[in-house]
């Protein structure tokens, strides 16, 4: 049986339409809440929602101050079920809600179904270690999910919906945005790209990486790496980490250099197509879980593969 | 500066071990501060040593919580004083429920002007409980936050979002969640651990706090470690021309 009627919130227009085919599956009635255009509503409607709250976003503004107002709609309405993708606004849109409502904020859900009326989440706990399936209990059920979790439905342009424009402040006392500033280093979307190569605590020196980085070009890929590199190294921005407080990935081939195979990581790779490691220490946990392996110090093979594949 | 840190009791993480049938095994792991807790507790320890003031520590918990060696541990790490609510009906906890009796227990500490609170637990990161919890005491609550300086009766953080950081200014009291890379918690020294001994323990039960039952949002069906997907396991070894050249190989087949 479908719930009535799903929300979906979204500060990110990229998660338009996967959410909105994610609430079209499990809803019979589909609501967006945007925070910006016009024309964003229209894609919404053309992704699969049926109506549309868009409140109003300016440079500035801090949309988690609409939460309360969010709230009341989402009450009055009687959804059953509200899904607000997990950025960093996004979640404390959703912790804040899920306050107003009275019930929690499931996180992360990394699959969702209904079964015996009931939505059932998944979600990964203790570090990437097990996948926890939840049954939802309260009215409405509140929780934040990701890209990757639904596919997009193709986009009807002709599908009709209403939208409400909501033109009153967001609610914020005691917050004052004073600046926004880009930030520092690039930006880069892991998610999307088809070939990465990861790199962990085999490489002893920062400069040591430019070796990881010629194979990275030579074969096309993304540069990713392990938690100690971002947080412990910071030889690499917290964006290129890859594993369970970090991306989630599913791409064509990974490559591992350097990196043992802790369970905290893999769980960031474990739904790519081809694992390829490369490790001086037989033992590592990573050659139990690679379709290709290499057995070496990746300081001596590394420059000849990467020479090799150029050829 | 008033500061209250949250944290939570959680099983080591290297101990818990996942069985043939993909359970997981809590036998020998021990109970320990949540890691990304202690990115709180440095936080509100620097916030006190540069302006003068209290740091508070805080956890409400099942009976793990009832151990001399994590108190010990979390009492050096600077707090000067801790309020501990044990109780059997805080066991498996889910967000809701962690931030009505975080919220009783604050009410009930009193004055404050800052709650802290870490990124996520270390064992379900749902990172939820901090905004939960600001929204419940009806103060500016605020995630992600990646620096804190304190302004008078305001504190101006910077807040990390995915393509940019936001720098607010977020009048007091207020409740924020920190990031884990706002700082590098310290070790405790002997000095610390010594200082730990004499600082005082309150704690309280559910009933003590004043707050009332809230039922589960959810029932955990199952906890179980995800299937491996079955891999090729096409292992080579050495650095020979030709264990290289089978590699590459291999390598440029996946690639294409």
């Amino acid at each position: 049986m479908a719930i009535k009627n799903v929300w979906f919130i979204t500060d990110d227009l990229s998660a338009i339409g996967e959410l909105a085919a994610g609430a079209r599956k499990l809803g019979e009635h589909v609501t967006a809440v945007l925070f910006s255009e016009q024309d964003q509503a229209k894609e919404a409607i053309a992704c699969g929602a049926d109506q549309v709250y868009l409140f109003k976003k300016t440079e500035g503004s801090f949309i988690e101050g609409y939460s309360k107002e969010i709230a009341g709609l989402i009450r009055a309405e009687q959804a059953g079920l509200v899904m607000v993708y997990s950025s960093a606004s996004g979640r404390l849109i959703a912790g804040r809600i899920a306050s107003q409502l009275e019930t929690s904020a499931i996180s992360n859900v990394s699959d969702l179904y209904i079964e015996d009326d009931h939505v059932v989440a998944e979600h990964m706990v203790y570090g990437g270690l097990a996948l926890r399936k939840e049954k939802a209990l309260s009215d409405t059920v509140v929780l934040t999910v990701g890209l990757g979790v639904f596919e997009a439905n193709a986009k009807d342009e002709s599908r009709e919906g209403k939208v409400t424009e909501i033109t009153g402040e967001a609610e914020n006392a005691g917050i004052k945005v004073i600046e926004i500033r880009p930030k520092q280093g690039e930006t880069v979307n892991l998610k999307v790209a088809k070939k990465v190569v990861g790199v962990g605590r085999g490489f002893a020196n920062e400069e040591d990486l430019k070796m990881a980085e010629d194979l990275a070009s030579a074969t096309g890929a993304e540069l990713a790496c392990s938690r100690p590199i971002a947080e412990g190294e910071k030889w690499m921005g917290k964006e290129r980490y890859v594993g369970v407080s970090g991306a989630v990935l599913k791409p064509d081939v990974y490559v591992a250099i350097g990196i043992s195979g802790q369970i905290q990581h893999m769980v960031g790779v474990n739904d790519a197509k081809t694992i390829v490691a490369i490790n001086k220490d037989k033992n590592a946990p990573i050659f139990k879980q690679a379709d290709i392996g290499l057995v070496g110090d990746l300081y001596t093979v590394l420059p000849k593969i990467t020479e090799k594949l150029k050829a | 500066m008033r500061i209250i840190a949250c944290f939570k009791a959680v099983p080591e993480e290297q101990d818990i071990v996942v069985e043939k049938d993909r359970q997981l095994n809590f036998d020998k792991a021990e109970w320990k501060i949540g890691t990304y807790d202690l990115n709180a507790i440095e936080a509100g320890k620097q916030l006190v040593e540069a302006e003068g003031g209290q740091l508070t520590g805080l956890a409400v918990g099942g009976t793990a919580l009832d151990s001399s060696k994590l108190k010990k541990n979390i009492l050096s790490r600077g707090l000067d004083d801790l309020y501990l609510v044990i109780d059997e009906k805080a066991e498996n906890a889910d967000t809701y429920q962690t931030a009505k009796l975080l919220e009783a227990s604050i009410r009930k500490i009193g004055e404050f002007d800052l709650v802290l609170c870490g990124a996520g637990s270390s064992d379900l990161y749902a990172q939820q409980t901090g905004n939960q919890v600001g929204e419940l005491l009806g103060v500016p609550v605020i995630n992600s936050v990646n620096k804190i300086t304190p302004q008078g009766d305001k504190v101006i953080v910077e807040r990390v979002l995915e393509d940019s950081v936001q720098v607010l200014e977020v009048s007091l009291p207020a409740v924020l969640s920190v990031t884990s890379e706002i700082n590098v918690p310290r070790i405790p020294g002997m000095k610390d651990i010594l200082a730990a001994k004499k600082k005082p323990v309150t704690e309280f039960t559910v009933e003590d706090i004043g707050a009332a039952y809230v039922q589960p949002t959810s029932l955990v069906l199952s906890t179980q470690a995800p299937e491996q997907a079955e891999r090729k396991l096409n292992i080579l070894e050495g650095d020979s021309e030709e264990t290289i050249d089978e590699f590459v190989k291999l390598f440029n087949e996946a690639l294409k």
